[in-house]
């Protein structure tokens, strides 16, 4: 099993004509992800690589049987281009860019909830289940298919981190971006209770940042007396106050938004925690090791 | 353009909140010792510093005075300091309130609620951060903000009902500024609750969303504005789409991706060194890009070696092996270089740098310890 995304995936493209929606298709296509279409307003009847083209989201849904939707739109105009999505059925969205007006993050996931569709982004690479789909424009080569569950709020930090577990033989079920911004689709605590209940994943792996508090989820998660096991990295522990590093919400605006206090809930709750990105394996092994014991 | 944050300055932030019926004090901005001269507010007055950013009153940027003579003083007083790096554009002179309490009031972004917070504590001013967390409505979207549930919210801090009603209807009025100005953050604090009863904001900190430029035209202006007054170095950074912050250490950091900067910056501090900055080149890894990172920080004194970090995934690293090798060729300054290129290509990446007499580590843990250990030498 795996979280939100599985085999039976079939994936449209909005944006599908664009530079970044080409090379998402291809790059799609060679990870075994099967796109059964694209959307770019006004070029219906075109086709991509062999992918037929449709001119509204609705048509492409109708047509082809799409249950998940890769959203390549520029931020001006994904309110509209999630919103579409939603509205025409697909119950899998991620839209992967940065620079989203928070008021139009609000919306995208409102209206996601109200629809009982799941929105991963903004501003994250996507979502991956390994050897089974993708729907995002991660590094293949990161990820092999085993027992972890990652949620992460940096694409970056992931693809390495996903890189250093594969090589440790620590593959994962599903790796969730929950993205950089402060105003999210699924976020920790949902990703968290997805991995909770899919019975393939054995352990949880939490790559979170200063700023902002979703690993605060997490620590309330992982007092429960049936969760999963759970391994953390924060990275920040160096950034200083009250500066934004990179992404928006990675700002220390008050203690609770700090490393050591993040750090400190999360041990408290019984997170195993890697200090450092080097003991990162480590940590996640121990995690899983955990699971394998009778409660 | 990727700034820390579009903070207003407090007479900004009040003029929005006054169009949105918040009440603010009698006040005049001045710019000009004549403008001080020729204003003609009753005493006494408040004279603040106008800076875009926090802690100016710890830092004696806020002032009190009962003359004319005291204001002239005032004004050249506070236009010679700066605050964090800033000097003031100007002063805000303002009427002195009669304060019964000063309370705190905000609108934030809370990841947690999906959208909206509405935050109240009973006690603001400047010591807010030592007391006890403010109460916390969690609304989303302002069109779920209700009243009846802050009201229950509030009752138990609150026992006047009248200063209740002045509070709700006062946190509904900033909640419409934040969503009609596109704002990250509207806090009053302290919101200043008078003799007579009445609220009147004492401060205001207004953060607008930086992202919303595209339809919100005095937020672009802002940013403009912004750009004008930043430090150079950032300024460059800004327009070639590199991401930098300057940080106090000696080990000058260029790597991919704000997560991963993060984890490299972490894993110098583990080796017992400390970054010199957050340089995140992931938006634009080209000669250009590379070669404005190398600039910066072969100019920047505090920097004694620098660390190249980069994970290829989409990037191809040959590519940038490639590009590095010309830089560093062209290169005078002989501050050590240590690089890491791994992921994408990283073989092809790592022949071509031995080609040309370079080493490729093959984790970020080996190269944070070279470069910590090549610093250390020099130092």
């Amino acid at each position: 099993m795996s979280i939100l995304l599985d085999a039976s995936a079939r994936v449209l493209i909005v944006g599908i004509t664009g530079k970044f929606g080409t090379f998402s298709l291809k790059d799609l296509a060679q990870s075994g992800t099967k796109v059964v279409a694209g959307v770019a307003f006004g070029r219906g009847g075109e086709a991509v690589e062999g992918v037929p083209v449709f001119s509204s989201v609705a048509a492409a849904v109708a047509e082809t049987g799409a249950n998940a939707a890769l959203i390549y739109v520029p931020a001006w105009g994904a309110l509209d281009a999630v919103l579409e999505t939603i509205e025409a059925g697909c119950p899998l969205i991620a839209y992967p860019g940065d620079g989203l007006p928070v008021l139009d993050a609000m919306e995208m996931r409102a209206a996601a909830q109200a629809n009982g569709a799941h929105l991963v982004g903004p501003n994250s690479p996507g979502l991956v289940s390994p050897g089974k789909a993708k729907l995002g424009f991660m590094p293949s080569f990161c990820y092999t298919p085993g027992p972890l569950g990652v949620i992460s709020r940096s694409g970056s930090l992931s693809y390495e981190a996903c890189f250093r577990l594969s090589s440790a033989g620590l593959g994962q079920t599903s790796v969730i971006g929950i993205g950089g911004d402060p105003v999210r689709g699924v976020n920790a605590a949902e990703a968290i209770a997805l991995f909770h209940d899919d019975p393939e994943t054995h352990a949880i792996v939490y790559l979170g940042e200063i700023g902002g508090s979703e690993e605060y989820a997490l620590a309330d998660y992982a007092k429960r007396a049936d969760a999963k096991p759970s391994a953390a990295l924060l990275v920040g522990r160096t950034a200083p106050v009250g500066k934004k590093m990179g992404h928006a919400a990675a700002m220390i605006g008050s203690y609770a938004e700090s490393w050591a206090a993040k750090v400190e809930a999360l041990g408290a709750a019984g997170v195993v925690i890697a200090r450092d990105l080097d003991g990162l394996a480590t940590a996640a092994s121990s995690a899983l090791t955990r699971s394998m014991k009778p409660a | 353009m990727h700034y820390a944050f579009m903070l207003l300055t407090e007479a900004q932030g009040k003029a929005l909140l006054r169009a949105a019926a918040v009440a603010t004090p009698s006040s005049q901005e001045l710019a000009s010792l004549d403008e001080a001269r020729a204003c003609r507010l009753e005493f006494p007055l408040a004279v603040k510093a106008q800076v875009a950013s926090g802690g100016r009153g710890k830092a004696g940027g806020v002032r009190k005075a009962r003359s004319a003579a005291e204001l002239e003083d005032a004004f050249r007083g506070i236009m010679g300091m700066t605050f964090a790096g800033e000097a003031p554009s100007s002063v805000l002179a303002e009427s002195w309130l009669d304060i019964d309490r000063e309370l705190y009031l905000a609108i934030t972004i809370d990841g947690a609620a999906g959208g909206f917070s509405v935050l109240y504590s009973p006690r603001g001013g400047v010591n807010i951060e030592d007391g006890p967390p403010p109460l916390a409505y969690r609304i989303g979207l302002a069109r779920n903000f209700r009243a009846h549930a802050f009201r229950k919210l509030l009752e138990p801090v609150e026992r006047d009902a009248k200063l209740r009603e002045r509070i709700i209807s006062t946190a509904r009025r900033l909640l419409e500024v934040a969503t009609s100005h596109e704002c990250l953050t509207v806090e009053i604090n302290p919101l200043v609750a008078l003799k007579d009863g009445s609220l009147v904001a004492g401060d205001a900190k207004i953060v607008l969303d930086e992202a919303a430029s595209f339809r919100k035209a005095a937020t672009a202006a802002a940013i403009a504005a912004s750009h004008e007054k930043a430090d150079d170095t950032i300024r460059r950074c800004a327009d070639a789409n590199l991401m930098l912050v300057w940080l106090d250490g000696e080990i000058g950091l260029i790597s991919g991706g704000a997560g991963m900067t993060m984890a490299a910056m972490d894993a110098i501090d583990g080796a017992g060194s400390e970054p010199a900055c957050f340089l995140d080149v992931s938006g634009n890894p080209t000669p250009a890009g590379f070669g404005l990172a190398f600039d910066l920080l072969d100019r920047a004194p505090r920097v004694k070696g620098i660390l190249i970090s980069m994970f290829g995934g989409g990037l191809h690293t040959d590519r940038v092996a490639k590009t590095l090798i010309e830089i560093l060729k062209a290169r005078t300054s002989t501050k050590p270089v240590v690089l890491r290129l791994n992921g994408t290509r990283s073989d092809r990446a790592s022949e071509i740098l031995r080609e040309a007499g370079y080493g490729n580590h093959a984790t970020l843990e080996a190269a944070v310890t070279d470069i910590v250990e090549r610093v250390g030498k020099a130092a």
